[in-house]
């Protein structure tokens, strides 16, 4: 993926399998969030290919992508502000799920119990605090059905405990059988959640593999971890 | 989401448009009638571009175009092709609707300003366009700035009252769908963030089209009427700017993106217009845009906005 003569994203080929959560990690401006957004569609990738379950998405409309069960959320939060968390919820389930609006209206109640956000439900979704609005975002995505759920940097910004609930979050998301790719800057939750990972530095992918083979590598551990070697150890 | 409050103002929604049924026979006044019949036909108007530029936050600043259009596919289907009234009413809607479909598949691409800019020069084109054709092409077809004379109606205000308030009727029922289904959640999450709205599935191209083209249809129908109404057409008439400026301040003095605005904006506007017109001639229009000033530095949401904003309300 270019922006004009940046390459952002280049020679990247990845794969997610089904029930898994791939952790995706890299220093700042690596291309994690350019990457994602190619894959749902965004950005139309100025070469290479994209297939969900075989089919070539590549140069979809996002809306497509969203309804073939490929929902990601953003890192700069992207809340509809004048609706109610419960309408921005809503939103998801009526046009990514296409559902009907009783079956939606359901569908976004069970959603909201399930991220833990009832006692926002009837508040503008401009005036919740950040921990809330970053629940706001995974519930959208989520109330579209995606079976995919691509999530970055859903945890920025959170402290140790609200990063704890929401690690039970997408545990009980992960066990209702959905695949995820977790972007992520905090080391803890990134090794903690993820069956493999892959690290991407200045558009390129320079490992793949288990968590502790990905901590061990040493190209890893010069373009990404270095400074960030003794805080590794301690966790 | 308070469902009570929505369905209580769909019943006197309801309610009042039935009794309005009725007031041709009560109202003994033609100055009275003109002047309700007014003031509905401004309500649908303003109503045709909260439908569009209300919900979804794209500034159209053309939609006078569509209302044009519907008065010479009126005009000509009537005179040049002898088709009655109300069949020709019908073409002018649909007609109206087809450009605008044609029209917004490039246009709704811009965003912002630029929207706004294509909007506007596209209704310029089009007063353009029928001025000079018959000219250019030595034709008889638009009749440029002679204009079009329809055939005398012979009706009375009342014809035309009812011609109105079911169209206006229809208008504000869209409205009260918007505010409820599914395709006016996709119109408000455009508004609000379109690349979110986009990747949370909602087909943002297919949803804009949709009202920008249900828009143009009613203003076809209402640009048809008109032309009926006051059976003399020329193009810097139709397709007069002054027309779209109303339409915009009427729904943003009354809230844009409501299902109140258009209907409280227009009212007021109409009416003091009018009583301030007949008393100050010379000055009428200086006075209302002082007022418009004053109510929009007072209430930068419009009239039903800030009651929204201040009283919490969901839908009115
Ligand atoms: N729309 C854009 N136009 C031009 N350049 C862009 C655009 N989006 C991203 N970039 C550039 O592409 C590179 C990759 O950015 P990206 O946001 O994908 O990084 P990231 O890995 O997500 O970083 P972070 O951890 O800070 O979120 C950066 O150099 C960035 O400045
Ligand atoms: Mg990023």
């Amino acid at each position: 993926m270019k922006f004009g003569a940046l390459a952002a994203v280049q020679m990247v080929s990845f794969s997610l399998n089904p029930g898994e959560i791939l952790g995706m990690i890299g220093p700042n401006g690596a291309g994690k969030t350019t990457l994602l957004n190619c894959v749902i569609g965004i950005h139309k990738p100025t070469s290479g290919r994209i297939f969900l379950n075989q089919i070539d998405i590549t140069g979809m409309k996002p809306h497509k992508i969203c309804r073939m069960g490929l929902a990601k959320t953003s890192q700069i939060m992207e809340p509809f502000m004048a609706m109610t968390v419960f309408e921005n919820v809503l939103v998801g389930a009526l046009h990514g799920g296409r559902m009907r609006m009783r079956l939606a209206t359901e569908k976004t109640e069970k959603v909201i119990e399930l991220v833990g956000l009832k006692q926002y439900a009837y508040k503008l979704s401009g005036s919740i605090p950040v921990p809330a609005r970053r629940r706001l975002e995974l519930a959208r995505a989520l109330a579209s059905g995606a079976n995919i759920l691509l999530l970055d940097e859903n945890m920025a910004g959170l402290n140790p405990h609200e990063i704890d609930e929401a690690l039970e979050i997408l545990k009980k998301i992960r066990n209702s059988g959905k695949s995820l790719i977790v972007i992520e800057h905090i080391m803890r939750v990134v090794m903690g959640i993820s069956d493999r990972i892959i690290v991407l530095n200045y558009g390129s992918k320079i490992a793949e593999g288990f968590p502790e083979e990905v901590v061990n590598d040493e190209s890893v551990i010069k373009a990404y971890l270095g400074d960030k070697l003794t805080s590794l150890k301690v966790a | 989401m308070n469902f009570k409050i929505d369905r209580i103002i769909l019943i006197m929604f309801l309610g009042i448009t039935a009794a309005l049924a009725f007031l041709p026979n009560f109202v003994e006044s033609e100055y009275l009638l003109r002047l309700i019949t007014v003031v509905i036909f401004w309500i649908g108007i303003a109503g045709c571009w909260n439908m569009m530029s209300g919900y979804t936050g794209y500034i159209d600043f053309g939609p006078v175009v569509y209302f044009g259009i519907g008065s010479y596919v009126v005009a000509i289907a009537m005179t040049k092709y002898g088709i009655p009234f109300f069949p020709s009413l019908f073409i002018s809607g649909v007609i109206s609707g087809s450009v605008a479909f044609l029209v917004g598949i490039p246009t709704l691409r811009l965003k912002g300003a630029y929207f706004a800019i294509a909007t506007f020069a596209f209704a310029e084109a089009m007063k353009q366009i029928t001025l000079e054709f018959d000219r250019t092409f030595s034709v008889s077809f638009f009749q440029g700035s002679d204009g079009i004379t329809l055939p005398i109606s012979g009706h009375d205000n009342s014809f035309f009252f009812y011609c109105v308030l079911p169209v206006t009727f229809l208008v504000m029922l869209a409205h009260y769908f918007i505010e409820h289904s599914k395709f006016g959640y996709g119109l408000k999450a455009i508004k609000e963030a379109e690349t979110a709205a986009e990747i949370s599935g909602v087909n943002t191209t297919a949803n804009k089209l949709g009202a920008y083209v249900s828009s143009a249809f009613f203003l076809g129908l209402f640009g048809a009427i008109e032309a009926y109404w006051i059976t003399y057409i020329t193009p810097s008439d139709v397709f007069n700017i002054q027309k779209t400026v109303q339409m915009v301040i009427m729904t943003l003095l009354g809230g844009m993106g409501t299902f109140l605005g258009p209907v409280i904006g227009a009212t007021f506007l109409t009416l003091i217009s009018e009583s301030l017109g007949a008393r100050f001639v010379e000055y009428y229009l200086i006075m209302i845009g002082g007022i418009i000033i004053v109510a929009i530095l007072i209430m930068p949401n419009g009239i039903i906005g800030s009651l929204k904003i201040r009283k919490k309300l969901r839908f009115i």
